[in-house]
């Protein structure tokens, strides 16, 4: 049988994105291909269990509900083009936080999460802080937060009334607790995240 | 012969830094005392290297003068005052670079930096971005740049005429090139900064 894999200079939809079986895991952003890291460190798994677990917690009982990757995020370019043929982003963030349960269907979510947060590394960072910015902002996810794993720092980034992330002159540090905007009291202590397993 | 070896906790100068007779690389902020880490690793010297590079290239023949840590640079506090006693913090960033020569002497530099560069680790980060940041603005720095090694990001801080940072929305990645204010056309490709 032949393996259907796709032409990485090529542009494409959700809807070829799902025909693909190959062994990757994959992002689209506006029809391109990015492939993922096949396995993330284990301080990147580590720290984003840190950041679900209170998430977890917080939520539970709640309409949100807190998703880790990989899960596939459809980000439509206008709300009536929700159609796989009409999608040309799907993103797998490290952690996402959505509270629209219409927004979610067996194969993942299709539309804006509240939240999202992605753990930087150096294969990523650039995508992450330039092309994903502009992916989430444009898309008008409320709160987006980048995590420096190995520095133990972490940028938060909040969108205004005028749809533009804004964000703090200094990253967050491990002495800070950070509460989103949008769940002010929820309370993200850095020191728990960052901390490591005894051995 | 008995050592000198300061207790931790205590407030201390600049003159009794240069008593202590330990196997050890401290910084005094504000009086009190931060040791350094022993031996930074790979990747923190290999950035700190393609970092000096360009500069020393840069300043070759120029005025203006970078160093790599360990290097002292003294900052004197509100009193302006320079003598030894008088100096509560001393650090020794990863990159700076000095322009006007009366401040160096044969123990380091005394006065603010013109560019102070920190490399971060998971052990320096709050330091870096609290403790320093604000001793480097108080200071005047005229500006500071904050690397992140192992995820490749730089945020730069420049300071405005309110003598406070002003920094960018987002860090520089390892697709821009940076250019240092005072040298506008020196020019720092971070791809090769971070490359390995």
């Amino acid at each position: 049988m032949e393996v259907k894999e796709p032409d990485l200079s090529g542009t494409y939809t959700y809807a070829d994105y799902m025909t693909w079986e190959w062994d990757q895991l994959a992002e689209i952003i506006h029809g391109k291909i990015f492939k993922m890291s096949p396995a993330p460190s284990v301080t990147h798994q580590r720290i984003a269990g840190n950041l679900h677990g209170p998430m977890w917690n917080y939520f539970k009982g709640k309409k949100c509900q807190v998703f880790l990757a990989p899960f596939d995020v459809r980000l439509p370019s206008s709300p009536k083009k929700k159609a796989d043929s009409d999608i040309v982003t799907v993103v797998q963030p490290d952690v996402c936080v959505i509270c629209d349960p219409s927004k979610l269907d067996d194969r993942g979510c299709v539309g804006a999460p509240d939240w999202i947060i992605e753990i930087l590394s150096k294969y990523t960072s650039a995508k992450d802080i330039n092309l994903k910015f502009e992916v989430y902002e444009d898309a008008a996810v409320k709160e987006y937060w980048l995590v420096h794993p190995e520095a133990h720092t972490v940028l938060v980034y909040t969108l205004d009334e005028n749809g533009k992330y804004k964000g703090h002159l200094k990253p967050f540090v491990k002495t800070d607790t950070i509460s989103p905007a949008i769940f002010p009291d929820l309370h993200i202590n850095l020191g728990e995240v960052f901390s490591e397993w005894e051995s | 012969m008995e050592v000198k070896e300061p207790d931790l906790s205590g407030t201390y100068t600049y003159a009794d830094y240069m008593t202590w007779e330990w196997d050890q690389l401290a910084e005094l902020i504000n009086g009190k005392i931060f040791k350094m880490s022993p031996a930074p690793g790979k990747i923190h010297q290999g950035i700190s290297g393609n970092l000096f590079g360009p500069f020393w290239n840069y300043l070759r023949g120029k005025d203006c003068k970078v160093f790599a840590a360990p290097f002292d640079v003294r900052i004197p506090g509100p009193s302006k005052r320079k003598t030894d006693k008088d100096i509560l913090t001393v650090v020794q960033p990863d990159i700076c670079v000095v322009c006007d020569l009366f401040k160096l002497d044969d123990r380091g530099c005394v006065g603010p930096p013109d560019l102070i560069i920190e490399i971060l680790s998971k052990y320096t980060s709050a330091k870096d971005i609290r403790l320093k940041f604000d001793v480097y603005e108080a200071a005047g720095v005229n500006e500071y740049w904050v690397v992140h090694p192992e995820e490749q990001t730089i945020l730069v801080y420049i300071l405005g005429d309110d003598g406070k940072y002003k920094g960018n929305l987002r860090p520089l990645v390892k697709t821009d090139v940076i250019s240092p204010t005072i040298f506008p056309d020196l020019h720092i490709s971070l791809d090769e900064v971070f490359s390995e």
